[in-house]
């Protein structure tokens, strides 16, 4: 608020140095051409220059423009000379006409400004309802199916009498499963409310990159098996200074996303490297790749590649994004060389950031 | 199942949750005793004398963390954590208190007699007066005697703290301990901030004691909370 303020008085005061400026140089202007137009002219130039101050600066520089302005003519254009005395009354009306321009040029102005404001903020508002409407479907449409095949099949149970043992067990897996699937809806959901909310606040550590990822690799290996996924992280890498479980929560969703767009027992590469200040994590893929032109698109919300039949809401990618950013870092993607996507998560080091000391031994 | 199977107090205040645990447990030969409430809850607990609390964190007239540390005022009895809240400050908050475990609802019955079979069996060996001087999980061996520790028969060599570290995990196999609970049985009560101290050394162990260090199945990471060495049982 006080920042507001203090930028608005700031930027009112340079409008009245600028309106001390543009009529001191209208003044020189006007008495060099002075010789050549007549009088009226002299006027025409102190009245553009009012306007432009009213265009510009708002009303306040704009009468001191004007008050400025008549001041001048009087002073130099208006007999008897150099004196502010004025003769004829015919003068008075140019003072008044000054003036009112001056007035009248930055109400509208002024107006017009709120009115385009509002109309901005009209349109912004607008966008974030189409988000919101966007967002609400296809959440919807997300907790329905599951929630419907979960319905669907527990009612069966319920109410068919003449099933058979193993389509029983086919049923209840089917609510298990429908059931772990709404849950990660709801925590990705959760997840990018509070990220986009910027309402988390990371709560930083010394960590070792592999226990992160390892967990992650851990919390996956249902989806992933265990043995397509190749680690080369050095062992001399530094700690970095993450959040554990959002780090972890973004590898999971990069490993989740490879779980599902690629072929079954590809190779997956995760590799650590370290330059001055920062660590660069790839997470490479043998899947389909990000089609050319599309290496942003993945990371917006309820994006999908194009694969029918795959569960999801495209939430992964943006809430991984999200982490890797609210870590002053960045994830991007890039095609790898000889097919697939290459995953590429950066994360600053801090500039005093010390290998963490051991601890002292305990006597 | 016998008729006296371990009493089990829980504490928990929706009735869906309650019929599914009541059809649960009482299946696998628990006696259930039901609370709705804190105030029902002390009651309870002080009346039945249970060997097992499974405790819901939000009750209607106050909260499960309170509820925990009362409890802890008089009795050792392993107390499982079951709540919505899934947050891992939540988490330590619950296991700083006292709580024994913590289980995240949504959660699979499997999972819940998995956690409740470790915490029985964690309370019979403390409560039985720990004497035994070999500790056995996997293949891992810990001789408390000769202070030696053997992975598939293999000697290792770890440094105090490791070793430390590795036998205060391997007494409460299967449970989760906070790294503030490490920090204070190992470095002791003024360096409980430096969680980081924990993970340096932790990297270390597994080391030495897992086949692949990046992906433990031994000693596994609880992440914002802290470390759990795997039950053999589970």
């Amino acid at each position: 608020m006080t920042a507001r303020i203090d930028r608005h008085a700031e930027s009112s005061a340079r409008g009245y140095v600028w309106s001390v400026a543009m009529v001191a140089a209208t003044t020189v202007v006007a008495l060099g051409v002075r010789a050549y137009f007549g009088l009226p002219d002299v006027e025409m130039l102190f009245l553009f220059t009012v306007m432009v101050a009213a265009t510009r600066y708002g009303r306040g520089p704009s009468l001191m423009t004007a008050a400025l302005s008549v001041a001048s003519y009087d002073f130099f254009f208006v007999r008897p000379f150099l004196t502010f005395v004025v003769e004829d009354v015919r003068y008075t009306l140019t003072f008044a006409m000054m003036f009112g321009i001056g007035w009248v040029t930055s109400t509208l102005t002024t107006r017009l400004r709120r009115e385009q404001a509002e109309a901005d903020e009209a349109v912004l508002r607008a966008k974030t309802e189409e988000l919101r409407s966007s967002l609400l479907s296809a959440v919807s449409h997300d907790l329905r199916t599951p929630l419907a095949a979960i319905t669907g099949a527990a009612t069966t149970l319920r109410d068919d009498e003449g099933l058979s043992p193993a389509t029983r067990l086919e049923l209840l897996e089917t609510v298990c499963d429908e059931a772990e699937r709404l849950e990660r809806l709801l925590a990705n959901l959760l997840d990018m409310t509070r990220l986009q909310a910027g309402r988390v606040t990371l709560k930083r550590d010394w960590i070792p990159l592999v226990e992160v990822v390892g967990g992650a690799l851990g919390r996956v290996e249902q989806r992933l098996a265990p043995e397509r996924v190749t680690m080369s992280i050095p062992d001399d890498l530094p700690f970095v200074p993450i959040d554990p479980v959002l780090m972890e929560q973004l590898f999971v969703n990069l490993f989740e996303n490879a779980a599902k767009y690629t072929p079954p027992g590809s190779n997956v590469e995760v590799r650590a490297t370290r330059t001055d200040d920062r660590v660069v994590v790839e997470v490479a893929d043998r899947g389909t790749g990000i089609p050319a032109g599309d290496e942003e698109r993945v990371f917006e919300r309820f994006t999908r590649g194009s694969h029918v039949g795959v569960p999801g809401v495209g939430l992964g990618l943006p809430i991984a994004r999200a982490i890797a950013r609210a870590h002053d870092g960045d994830l991007t993607v890039a095609p790898r060389p000889g097919g697939g996507a290459c995953f590429r998560l950066v994360i600053p080091l801090a500039a005093d950031g010390p290998a963490p000391d051991r601890g002292a031994e305990p006597s | 199942m016998t008729e006296l199977g371990p009493v089990v107090l829980v504490v928990e205040d929706e009735p869906q949750m309650r019929k599914f645990l009541r059809a649960s447990l009482g299946s696998h030969g628990f006696r259930l005793v039901e609370a709705g409430s804190v105030h029902e809850a002390i009651q309870l607990a002080t009346s039945h004398n249970p060997e097992l609390v499974l405790l819901d964190l939000t009750l209607p007239d106050g909260d499960g963390i309170g509820l925990t540390r009362t409890l802890r005022e008089w009795t050792a009895v392993p107390i499982i954590v079951i709540s919505a809240r899934g947050r891992e400050e939540d988490k330590v908050e619950a296991l700083d208190a006292g709580a024994d475990d913590y289980l995240t609802k949504p959660f699979g019955v499997r999972e819940l007699h998995a956690r409740i079979r470790v915490a029985l069996r964690h309370a019979a060996r403390t409560g039985g007066g720990t004497n035994e001087s070999l500790l056995e999980i996997d293949d891992l061996a810990i001789d408390l005697a000769r202070r030696e520790v053997r992975v598939a028969g293999k000697e290792v060599h770890l440094t105090p703290i490791e070793y430390k570290i590795l036998v205060l995990l391997a007494r409460h196999a299967g449970k989760v301990l906070t790294h503030r609970a490490i920090l204070k049985e190992v470095w002791g009560a003024q360096q409980t901030h430096q969680a980081h101290h924990v993970r340096v050394h932790v990297a270390e162990l597994r080391k030495k004691i897992e086949a692949d260090p990046a992906r433990p199945r031994l000693l596994v990471t609880e992440p914002g909370v802290g470390y759990r060495l795997r039950d053999r049982q589970e």
